[in-house]
């Protein structure tokens, strides 16, 4: 009997191995697969130009050019497009987190009469396709002088967004009412508390909402499309959509620009990687 | 607690939400009654709107009709959406399913399956532009030896569901195709949804002898499917509010043929590029309507596969 059972589970650990064999080389083909289109996207960029339209299949570079970053940092222009990304970015990320966390505070905290009326507004608008509001706000931020100015992207996080407001709720709803009551015994004011006591417990969330606004505004070429006109304003993601309609045939330095252009992001994830699976996943579970 | 300290928590709360109770005014309740208003009027935004009664809508149902502007828009928009939408969550529910293998560099796999998500949606679209080039793309470059005339992806206007032999891309199946390769972000909601899955439930079947498939079949699948649902509707509501790689992939015109103009970018056209700033606001509440609508029949069908903890709703 023993033997028997020593030679079931033999066969089972063998049988075991080369399924996860099998699991293993799956993934790794399937990893490559993802990987490629990037791959092809950073070998392009070091190529130089004649091999792109000579020999368009061929994988390697010839020989690497350097300087096809160097060109379209000049040519693109990347670093004036930058700089207005960077205020887009740092000006949108400090409104949400402002805003949002205010607001959020507001709902999950606070007793007032016509919050729950409120938040079910709230969760409403967020139902809204933009589509609906586009063309109003346009003409209102047109008339206030806003047109071709980064405000008219910047301004309106200042007013909250429905999705980070409810998912900061839902965090500010985990913290234990006990420690507001004993702040209030204390003297301490409603913002009093909202600066010193939830603002700090609820670090993760917020560094999660600045993490997703900022890969938002880095992103966002609707935006700039409307209402920016003056290419000194232009963020990267559009002023690198301009880029493409005037060299398309300028494969080696758009895929330079296009490798400048994500690597933050790709980087932003490493460091931040815990942030976004957190709100990610949190997103699935409402 | 006193009347008075009462009070100020009160005033607090509308305080507090006082920002986003301007956003709501501002940016929601002034557009959505202005819209609205203005669907029925002409206005180029030069001139002050001219009202026409409900000529708009009717100039749509006739373009519903005759499949031109809108028409060919709504028909792109839903063959985009019937496409990508059941292709992203069979894919995410796969590459969820695999990452949850217990293997070695599971946090690698995990890292590599969701890079391309971190991919700027321009990035992506420049990039894919390059690689679909129908004659110097390296998409075509390899599966180039099976055609005569190669697919010309968004310079095509066959799609995949013609089901011609050999098979033709458009531009439809180059967004697609884009859209598949950043699913991550339901792939990382599937994943963690799937580890949350009681491993005593897998026992038990186990027991009775249930294999991988019938294992997937009765837990997993009905255990994902809040998830499922959540992501149909969102699907959704991307697909028909896909803008920008759309507009990049297109050159901002939908072209070629309008095999690629969406309901986004026409409304975006409609309104900018041609100034009705009427009709635009009327298709704009047109594609409200039918969002809403095909968000309420799901909720109807819903009842009939979703189950909520394993009891069905």
């Amino acid at each position: 009997m023993k033997i028997v059972l020593g030679l079931s589970m033999a066969g089972g650990e063998m049988n075991n191995q080369r399924k996860s064999l099998w699991r293993f080389t799956l993934l790794i083909v399937i990893s490559a697969l993802f990987m490629l289109p990037l791959v092809l996207m950073l070998l392009a960029s070091l190529k130089p130009a004649e091999q792109l339209t000579g020999d368009p299949y061929s994988l390697l570079p010839e020989r690497v050019v350097w300087s096809n970053y160097q060109q379209a940092l000049e040519v693109v222009p990347y670093l004036k497009y930058l700089a207005n990304s960077i205020v887009l970015c740092l000006g949108s990320v400090l409104g949400t987190v402002v805003s949002c966390s205010l607001v959020a505070y507001g709902f999950a905290r606070l007793r007032w009469r016509g919050r729950k009326a409120m938040f079910a507004v709230l969760i409403a608008t967020m139902l809204l396709p933009w589509h609906v509001t586009m063309i109003p706000r346009f003409v209102l931020f047109s008339e206030l002088g806003l047109y071709n100015q980064l405000a008219a992207i910047i301004l309106p996080t200042f007013l909250g967004d429905a999705f980070y407001i409810f998912m900061l709720r839902q965090f500010f709803l985990s913290i234990p009412e006990e420690l507001s009551e004993a702040a209030r015994l204390d003297g301490l004011s409603e913002f009093g508390i909202y600066w010193r006591i939830i603002v700090p417990l609820s670090k993760p969330a917020l560094v999660t909402v600045a993490m997703f606004q900022l890969v938002v505004s880095w992103n966002d070429f609707s935006s700039p499309l409307l209402y920016l006109s003056d290419q000194e304003k232009f963020p990267l993601a559009y002023g690198l959509e301009q880029f493409v309609s005037s060299y398309s045939d300028q494969t080696h330095l758009l895929m330079a620009a296009s490798v400048m252009f994500t690597l933050p992001m790709v980087f932003l994830f490493f460091v931040a990687q815990k942030s976004f699976t957190r709100g990610i996943t949190m997103t699935g579970s409402k | 607690m006193s009347a008075v300290t009462q009070r100020r928590r009160r005033l607090s709360g509308w305080l507090f939400v006082s920002p986003w109770l301007l956003g709501l005014i501002v940016l929601f309740v002034y557009p959505f009654i202005a819209s609205f208003l203005w669907s029925f009027t002409e206005y180029d935004l030069l001139t002050s709107p001219r009202y026409v009664g409900a000529d708009h809508y009717q100039r749509i149902a006739q373009e519903i009709a005759s499949g031109e502007g809108f028409g060919k828009a709504l028909v792109n928009t839903v063959y985009f959406a019937a496409v990508s939408v059941p292709m992203s969550i069979i894919m995410a529910i796969s590459l969820a399913v695999m990452l949850n293998w217990k293997v070695r560099g599971q946090a690698i796999f995990r890292t590599l399956f969701y890079l391309p998500s971190m991919v700027p949606i321009v990035a992506s679209s420049i990039l894919w532009l390059w690689l679909l080039d129908p004659r110097d793309g390296m998409v075509n470059g390899v599966i180039g030896f099976f055609y005569e005339v190669p697919p010309l992806w968004f310079q095509g206007i066959q799609e995949a569901i013609s089901l011609d032999t050999p098979l033709q891309f458009g531009s439809k199946d180059g967004l697609v195709m884009m859209s598949l390769w950043g699913v991550g972000n339901f792939m990382l909601i599937y994943l963690a949804a799937i580890g949350d899955i009681e491993p005593s439930l897998y026992h038990a079947a186990e027991l009775d002898g249930a294999g991988v498939w019938q294992k997937f079949r009765h837990i997993t699948l009905p255990m994902l499917s809040p998830i499922i649902f959540f992501n149909l509707i969102l699907g959704i509501i991307q697909s028909v509010q896909a803008f920008t790689q759309v507009y990049i992939v297109s050159e901002g015109t939908g072209q070629p043929a309008e095999a690629s103009l969406m309901i986004s970018l026409q409304l975006f056209l409609s309104a900018f590029r041609d100034l009705e700033m009427g009709y635009a606001s009327a298709v704009a509440w047109v594609l409200f309507a039918l969002l809403g609508l095909a968000t309420w029949g799901l909720f109807r069908t819903s009842k009939n596969w979703v189950h909520y903890r394993g009891v069905r709703m």
